[in-house]
């Protein structure tokens, strides 16, 4: 019974809601608006869920005294912090808006920031033209990275100035983007979408069951 | 050479330009000049619809891009309704749509709306499509929706003339699944520097009808609408990155090249 009824209601709402793309009738429309306003209904639970399994992990990782446990709480300050002046006053108050602007922004930003330090490292340990196909992503690459600033038209035009094409960087990295990776980018989408159509198939027939739990 | 070397080179590219007044000429790209053309063709009144649908991780890149969009709409008397579908970006796209309402005199609730963060992603989207006012029932400020002026004759996509989402995931590729192809939404899209390439084959359709392509993206719309800000800034400072980045890559195969001879 815990597996037929979400087997039976899935392949239910399932069917319904295609049928619902194929018929303009006001009936049909009427379905899927109301089924659109319940799953903006249960949207809001998945935040609960979420905060729930945050802190079932956090206090797990204190009782077990596992790697860098301490840690642990400072997750647990933040969120109360957090909840004890966003919930009552709103997320429009001077304390709110100043944890996030002055802690929440500089942390989030410096984590992404880093980025730059391990890319270039990684660029120049890893970067290598072993072979044909390497070296051809290699000048790829190096072609769009001059092309995406400013830096590599100008020196397309200093140093190759003689040539009769200006900003010949940008240009170079526009062709890459509109021709081999726009062709590569669509057989991928083409390949996900069919494989998404297939695989929705399997789960409303309720062959594929994995999202159930349990592992068949 | 040693990791640490590669890392205080990279800080001294950030901060040196930093300190420098570098300006670097730039060029606009078709993609940037089609979502300025498009706006700029708008009549006044119109409304488009901001999703500011980033966090604070991606600010660096996508908020210079919102700030000279909303400066072009209210400059052209386009009315604003921005919204977000990422919890982290609520604060960050309330302050921002505050921040440039004020610097262009536009007038909460009259010429533009922010109505805040709903969870849910593609239903939101969807529910839109029906009724804006059913999924946001009030706005930021705890506003009625459907008592705002400026939402008073607008009850769906239908009175949209575009949806731009500012991304740093893919909410663009849902956005124009769900409401370009169910709801003839027209969106634009302005996109953090490792999500360019995946915009192009939608860009090839008209699916997107023009695209900011990263912070130079945002440095060449700072161009177009004549207010050079922190795009123009930071592409120059990006732009001395990638000059190290491509030269390390160099000498990384130089260095890799001798030592193979070496060893034949």
């Amino acid at each position: 019974m815990k597996r037929q009824v979400p087997l039976i209601l899935c392949f239910a709402f399932g069917i319904v809601m295609i049928l619902t793309q194929f018929s303009p009738h006001s009936f049909s429309q009427g379905i899927y608006e109301e089924v659109i306003s319940w799953t903006l209904i249960i949207s809001p639970f998945a935040l609960v869920l979420a905060t729930a399994t945050l802190i079932q992990t956090h206090v797990a990782r204190i009782q077990r005294r596992t790697d860098h446990w301490q840690y642990s709480f400072v997750v647990f300050v933040g969120l109360i912090t957090m909840v004890v002046i966003g919930v009552p006053f709103g997320p429009q108050h001077q304390a709110f808006e100043w944890l996030y602007t002055n802690i929440q922004v500089p942390m989030d930003a410096t984590m992404f920031s880093l980025l730059a330090f391990f890319i270039a490292s990684a660029a120049f340990r890893a970067f290598r033209a072993r072979t044909f196909e390497a070296s051809l992503l290699l000048i790829t690459a190096l072609i769009v990275m001059m092309g995406n600033v400013p830096v590599g038209d100008l020196i397309w035009n200093t140093v190759l100035g003689w040539l009769p094409l200006e900003d010949g960087a940008s240009k170079a990295r526009q062709w890459i983007l509109n021709n081999p990776n726009l062709s590569a980018r669509r057989g991928i989408i083409l390949g996900v979408s069919l494989g998404v159509i297939s695989q929705s198939i399997r789960i409303i027939l309720g062959i594929e069951r994995s999202y159930l739990g349990g592992g068949d | 050479m040693n990791r640490r070397i590669v890392f205080i080179l990279v800080a001294l590219a950030v901060i040196i330009p930093m300190l420098l007044p570098v300006s670097l000429p730039v060029s606009v790209s078709e993609p940037t000049q089609q979502l300025y053309d498009y706006i700029d063709a708008l009549p006044a009144g119109s409304t488009i619809m901001l999703a500011f649908d980033y966090g604070p991780a991606s600010l660096a890149e996508l908020n210079p891009m919102a700030r000279a969009v909303l400066r072009q709409c209210f400059d052209k008397d386009v009315r604003v309704i921005g919204f977000t579908l990422v919890a982290d970006g609520t604060t960050l796209a309330s302050t921002i749509m505050r921040e440039v309402a004020e610097e262009k005199g536009a007038i909460d609730g009259e010429d533009y709306v922010f109505l805040g963060f709903r969870p849910g992603g593609t239903q939101v989207m969807l529910g839109m499509g029906s009724s804006i006012s059913s999924v946001f029932e009030t706005d930021y400020s705890g506003n009625t929706t459907t008592e705002i002026p400026m939402m008073e004759e607008i009850t769906n996509y239908d009175e949209i003339a575009l949806l731009i989402d500012l991304a740093s995931g893919s909410t663009t590729e849902i956005w124009i699944i769900y409401t370009n192809v169910r709801y003839d939404l027209q969106i634009a899209a302005g996109v953090t520097g490792v999500i360019i390439s995946q915009m192009y084959p939608y860009l090839q359709t008209g699916q997107l009808v023009g695209l900011i392509p990263g912070i130079l993206g945002a440095a060449q719309y700072e161009r177009l609408i004549d207010v050079p800000a922190k795009g123009m800034l930071w592409i120059n400072i990006e732009s001395f990155v990638h000059l190290l980045i491509v030269m390390l890559v160099i000498i990384g195969n130089i260095i890799f090249f001798t030592q193979r001879r070496r060893e034949e």
